[in-house]
């Protein structure tokens, strides 16, 4: 790969054009590159582009597999957009890292006394040295926070400060995060991802590791615990699978070891915090928060919040629990506190500013005001308030109508706005469309409280701009984020997240509590896969017949093909489709096979189901290993190359049906092989038991309850076996005789074997038998009851009796009783279940009178 | 003058509640103009949790919690106040004008400390009244149910004759008020928009106690809300009846070197003994009486009676 001429050659540092006047990582400010870019800038050269390329969609597959990128709603308008990740990182060196490192800590330990004074004796503004309006007219000061602060040496838990480098090479903090910091995990992530497609040059650069923050990270908030310090019950607070980073909660709870819950998933009684699982509630000791704090509890802040926690901000005030970060803590987030952080440095610290803000004038003063009046078109206006439709403006881009507009804005509610200096980030090497270009870049750096200091992760996330000269680097902007290497000066061990224990202790394995948020999250998944199981599988058997019907031009396929037909409409419940529909449809079944494959909007149609369940497995991320949310990716993926987007016909169908049959096992083969056999596993296997048992009588319900002369009834009893995966079973116990009594016995009566209706009924039996009850074990509970009357009824079937012609009507009377009996004690199971295991759904009002007052 | 307020809350519900979890500012606070003899609560079913505290404003506020099942909700506050009237009336005849009270307010009380710079000075001044003028400034700006625009403005404008003493047009403001707005509980509910009653010309007491709130902030003025009872004397000829009142609401207003004053736009008045403050705030969310979460119970039906009996 590194012949001179190789036009592939054209990423070395010679390539790369800087623009003139800004500042480069790679160059700095001299003509020539920095020794260790030099250095990682040869490797890259040696590698070439198309390798590098390679590598770079290596990084993109990874990721996806891993689902950072993961579309749920396969709507590409909304939601996650892909996570992209450049192979070249941001360098900084060890030097430069400390001077960073210094910076951070020293604005880590300044905010945090900020924000104790504000929510505790508010003596920055009893002295003047905050305005009342500054802190008062920001959305994040919560009143109701005031005095409840948590007896802890640092309030500020997380923290988390957006840099750039300016012109004159100097790192700016151009904004605070302490609400509830995201990135980190996505760092983590992109650290993962980068040591497996650039393990080489990985391995020659001595970069520090990530690990001792999480380390750090976890300690800290079992520190906080204000009970069981020696074992705090942590849980990761999101709001649900449809907030931007999901990803990243599911992630963290993960490799953290903590339980992922949504606010239904927790309760406030006796002013503590439980969780509500399956076996019971659970005494909550730490609450890592990714919902922000208005939303956490809906008595004492925002009352039409569904994310939260009724009463939980008394849980704090009365020190039952902690939050990292705090209630409240999004105050710091507010900008117009930059233009005075010089001076609280000062008055709490005696220090000046180790890393400076970007310059910023706060209107709620008069000469500052006044300054960003006359200076409009040089700076950038932000409001204090982060909101819809509170947007930054860009002076200088403004007609001077909307100038005139911003100004009359500006002097109606002066406190609400900032100017801010317009600032011209250092440029970095981009991997972008198989050149090394320069973007401009910001860094998120991570900060957290831990063991009486703050720990700064080395590292971080980096994020370019995609478009060239672009300074709006977000990723709803389509940003592409890079890791960031911080370079040791000496190799660096890498750090274990496990605690080592003294010699001989044990440690009490912890039973995962399972909430019943994520048990009925659990349950569906398996409904939902294993009703895209018998789609799939019923409809593979129709399109053979469709060809064998072609084919052959005999009568009697397409009286079985019009039954298959009406089955498949029946099983799918997609009516009135080919029971009731345009005859026509049963002499031209394609499109409507087709639509029943292909239609996102339909009802019961195969894409509807797969996306049903994707969102259901997403919302419970955590549960899944790596390959096992592989499979869940490409089941999703795949359907949706191949069919949704894809003018696909009848044939190509056909294959794609058997590919995502192979992917449904590949799923079920790894929770099979990979989960423990507690709550959450009889969750999912409940769900798939009964979802296959009541496919399975729907199957047989239209098919073989109906009394058919005998060459019909072979082609449809065969029909039946090859949709239920059982004509080789058949073929080699009855050999060549077909026979509606035989194909019972193995459908509906074998235990051994996997496909049938009693062994499903035997393994839901026994699962809901396992489950964990309220009211002890001694009698059996309504679910028991349910199942074991459905199972014994099943079990006292005579097939022979069933199969009797009792009189002249269409069907076997006693196969369609016994069928139909079985269903609704099914569906009874199915809402019991329901309302004992998935009480999170219940729902909650607010009760609040108007005063209406009197009159005279 | 001496009251015993016995404030009742009933919720019934169709479907039992396993979890309730509320907050009740409902006993009366002390100031100036009041003093609270006694105060307690009776509530059932028993709740498992019950906590008073103080809260940010200074209002009481107990928060409790019921945890078994119920289909009904009981909630009586009983408290003897005594109010002190006649301290209040020769501040209404204060001459400072509504520019000057605007631009004391306006003005920093402390020291002007600049942005970006460095250390504090001392400070020298009054440091309690500063601290009062500094506490009245939060009533300034916005809060989450009163939001000042320019049509608020508009309607406030006439009585912000020049050089008028602010307290004249807080007395003026509130007369247009009454004579500009309807009575109508039937017209606006708790998310009513101000723009709304604005426009239409009714609401209740909270509505006109937020719009003459709104009305002054627009103008660099504090003013703050109050909720509380007032007396209403029986028609002459006729008995007493018992929980005819209700909760009622009114304004407050800051007038630097004096203090706080209160107006009741519903009424046209200036509560003097009449009216008993159980609690002030920026606005209706900061002092609902009584607001909780119930966890279940279908739907809900609300009764209140509010019994304001004089004891001397």
């Amino acid at each position: 790969m590194s012949e001179a001429n190789n036009p592939a050659n054209d990423i070395g540092k010679q390539y790369y054009a800087t623009q003139l006047g800004i500042y480069d990582e790679m160059y700095a400010t001299e003509n020539k590159a920095l020794p260790y870019w030099e250095r990682f800038m040869a490797a890259l050269e040696t590698m070439g582009s198309e390798q590098l390329e390679i590598r770079r969609r290596e990084a993109q597959r990874l990721l996806r597999e891993n689902g950072v990128t993961y579309n749920v709603y396969g709507d590409s308008q909304k939601l996650t957009r892909p996570w992209r990740l450049d192979p070249v990182p941001l360098l900084i060196s060890s030097e430069e890292w400390a001077i960073i490192e210094a910076g951070l800590k020293q604005r880590a330990e300044l905010l945090n006394l900020i924000l104790k004074d504000v929510y505790g004796k508010q003596h920055l503004l009893k002295k003047g040295l905050l305005p009342g309006e500054l802190i008062y007219g920001h959305d994040g000061f919560l009143h109701p926070c005031v005095g409840a602060e948590q007896n802890l040496q640092r309030q500020l838990i997380i923290y988390s400060a957006n840099l750039a480098r300016g012109p004159n090479g100097r790192m700016w903090v151009l904004d605070d995060r302490t609400q509830a910091p995201s990135g980190s995990g996505y760092a983590l992530e992109n650290r993962t991802v980068m040591t497996r497609v650039l393990s080489d040059i990985f391995r020659e650069t001595q970069v520090h590791r990530l690990s001792g923050f999480f380390k750090a990270l976890r300690k800290g908030l079992a520190d906080i615990a204000p009970h069981n310090k020696e074992d705090p019950r942590i849980v990761v607070l999101t709001p649900g699978p449809l907030n931007e980073t999901y990803f990243e909660h599911a992630y963290l709870a993960s490799y953290l070891g903590y339980t992922l819950v949504q606010g239904g998933d927790l309760t406030v009684r006796d002013s503590r915090v439980w969780l509500k699982s399956l076996g019971g509630l659970q005494a909550v000791d730490v609450i890592l928060r990714r919902v922000d704090d208005t939303f956490c509890d809906p008595l004492e802040l925002r009352s039409s919040s569904r994310l939260g926690i009724t009463g939980l901000l008394e849980a704090v005030r009365r020190g039952n629990v902690a939050i990292a970060n705090p209630l409240g803590s999004s105050i710091l987030e507010n900008p117009g506190l930059l233009a005075f952080l010089p001076r609280l440095s000062q008055h709490f610290l005696g220090q000046d500013l180790k890393l400076s803000s970007v310059a910023t004038w706060w209107c709620g003063q008069k000469r500052e005001r006044n300054f960003v009046l006359q200076n409009i078109e040089n700076l950038v206006i932000k409001p204090i308030n982060r909101g819809q439709d509170n947007h930054a403006l860009f002076g200088g881009l403004l007609s001077s109508k909307e100038k005139d507009h911003l100004r009359s804005q500006i002097l109606a509610k002066p406190h609400l706005f900032i100017g801010q200096e317009q600032v011209s980030f250092s440029t970095l090497p981009a991997f972008i469309d198989h050149h090394i270009e320069p973007r401009n870049a910001v860094l998120r750096n991570f900060v957290v409280a831990s063991d009486n200091d703050y720990v700064v992760m080395p590292g971080g996330l980096t994020r370019v701009a995609r478009q060239k000269d672009n300074f709006i680097v977000s990723n709803q902007a389509g940003g592409i984020s890079k890791d960031t290497w911080v370079l040791a000066s000496e190799p660096e061990k890498p750090v274990s997240l496990w605690t080592k224990l003294t010699q001989n202790q044990r440690v009490e394995a912890i039973i995962e509590p399972l909430t019943s948020r994520a048990a009925d999250h659990l349950f569906w998944t398996g409904r939902h896969i294993e009703r895209i199981d018998a789609s799939a599988q019923l409809m593979r058997a129709v399109i053979l017949k469709l060809r064998e019907t072609l084919e052959f031009k005999d009568p009697v396929d397409n009286e079985c093909l019009t039954i298959l037909l009406r089955t498949l409409t029946q099983v799918t419940g997609t009516y009135p489709g080919f029971v009731n529909g345009n005859p026509q449809l049963l002499k031209l079944p394609e499109p409507e096979l087709l639509s029943l494959a292909k239609d996102n909007r339909r009802s019961g149609s195969l894409s509807v189901n797969i996306q049903a369940f994707v969102h259901s497995a997403f919302s419970i991320r955590d549960f899944w290993s790596h390959d096992t949310w592989r499979s869940v990716d490409n089941i999703q993926r795949r359907w949706q190359q191949r069919v949704i987007n894809y003018d696909c016909s009848i044939d190509q169908l056909q294959s794609s049906l058997d590919e995502l049959i192979t992917y449904i096992v590949a799923f079920t083969g790894f929770t099979s092989e990979s989960m423990t056999r507690e709550a959450a596993w009889l969750m999912l296997d409940s769900g798939r038991r009964l979802e296959r048992a009541l496919t399975l009588i729907a199957l047989l319900r239209s098919t073989l309850a109906l009394r058919l002369d005998d060459a019909l009834q072979s082609q449809v009893l065969e029909a039946v076996l090859i949709s239920t995966d059982s004509l080789t079973i058949y073929q080699r116990r009855y050999r060549s005789y077909i026979q509606l009594p035989m194909v019972l016995e193995l459908l509906v009566l074998d235990e051994s074997h996997p496909r049938s209706l009693a062994y499903h009924l035997r393994q839901l039996s026994s699962h809901i038998g396992a489950l964990p009850k309220p009211n002890g074990k001694s009698q059996l509970s309504p679910e028991e009851c349910l199942i074991i009357k459905a199972y014994t009824d099943v079990r006292l079937i005579n097939v022979l009796e069933l199969t009797q012609a009792s009189d002249n009507a269409g069907i076997y009377g006693g196969l369609e009783t016994v069928l139909s009996t079985t269903t609704d004690l099914l569906w009874q199971l199915a809402d019991v279940v329901t309302k004992t295991y998935f009480s999170h759904s219940q729902t909650s009002q607010l009760m609040m009178t108007k005063t209406s007052g009197d009159e005279p | 003058m001496k009251y015993r307020v016995t404030h009742t809350t009933v919720y019934n519900y169709s479907q039992s509640v396993d979890l309730c979890q509320n907050e009740a500012r409902l006993q009366p606070r002390d100031f100036w103009r009041q003093q609270c003899e006694s105060s307690h609560f009776e509530i059932y079913p028993m709740p498992c949790d019950f906590r008073e505290r103080i809260d940010y404003f200074g209002n009481h506020v107990a928060y409790f919690a019921i945890q078994q099942a119920h289909t009904q909700l009981v909630v009586t506050a009983i408290s003897d106040v005594t109010i002190f009237p006649e301290q209040h009336i020769f501040e209404l005849f204060n001459q400072l004008s509504w520019e000057q009270a605007r631009s004391l307010l306006q003005e920093s009380p402390m020291p002007a400390q600049s942005q970006n710079q460095g250390q504090s000075q001392s400070q020298s001044q009054s440091q309690s009244q500063n601290l009062d003028t500094l506490d009245a400034r939060q009533y300034l700006i916005d809060s989450p149910m009163v939001t000042t625009t320019y049509d608020l403005g508009c309607y406030a404008q006439p009585s912000f004759q020049p050089n008028r003493p602010l307290v004249e047009v807080v007395r003026d403001l509130m007369q247009r008020i009454h004579h500009d707005f309807t009575y109508d509980p039937t017209f606006t509910t708790i998310a009513t928009p101000l723009s709304d009653v604005l426009s239409h010309r009714r609401g209740v007491c909270q509505d006109f106690a937020h719009l003459a709130i709104a009305c002054l902030r627009a103008y660099g003025i504090a003013a703050r809300y109050v909720s509380g009872y007032v007396e209403t004397r029986p028609v002459s000829g006729k008995p007493r009846i018992v929980g005819a009142d209700a909760s009622h609401a009114w304004f407050s207003v800051y007038v630097p070197g004096i203090g706080w004053l209160d107006f009741d736009p519903t009424n046209n008045t200036v509560p003097l003994d009449q009216h008993i403050t159980l609690a002030w705030g920026r606005d209706y969310a900061d002092v609902t009486p009584l607001k909780g979460i119930a966890f279940g119970g279908g739907q809900h039906t609300l009764s209140v009676s509010v019994d304001v009996l004089r004891l001397e």
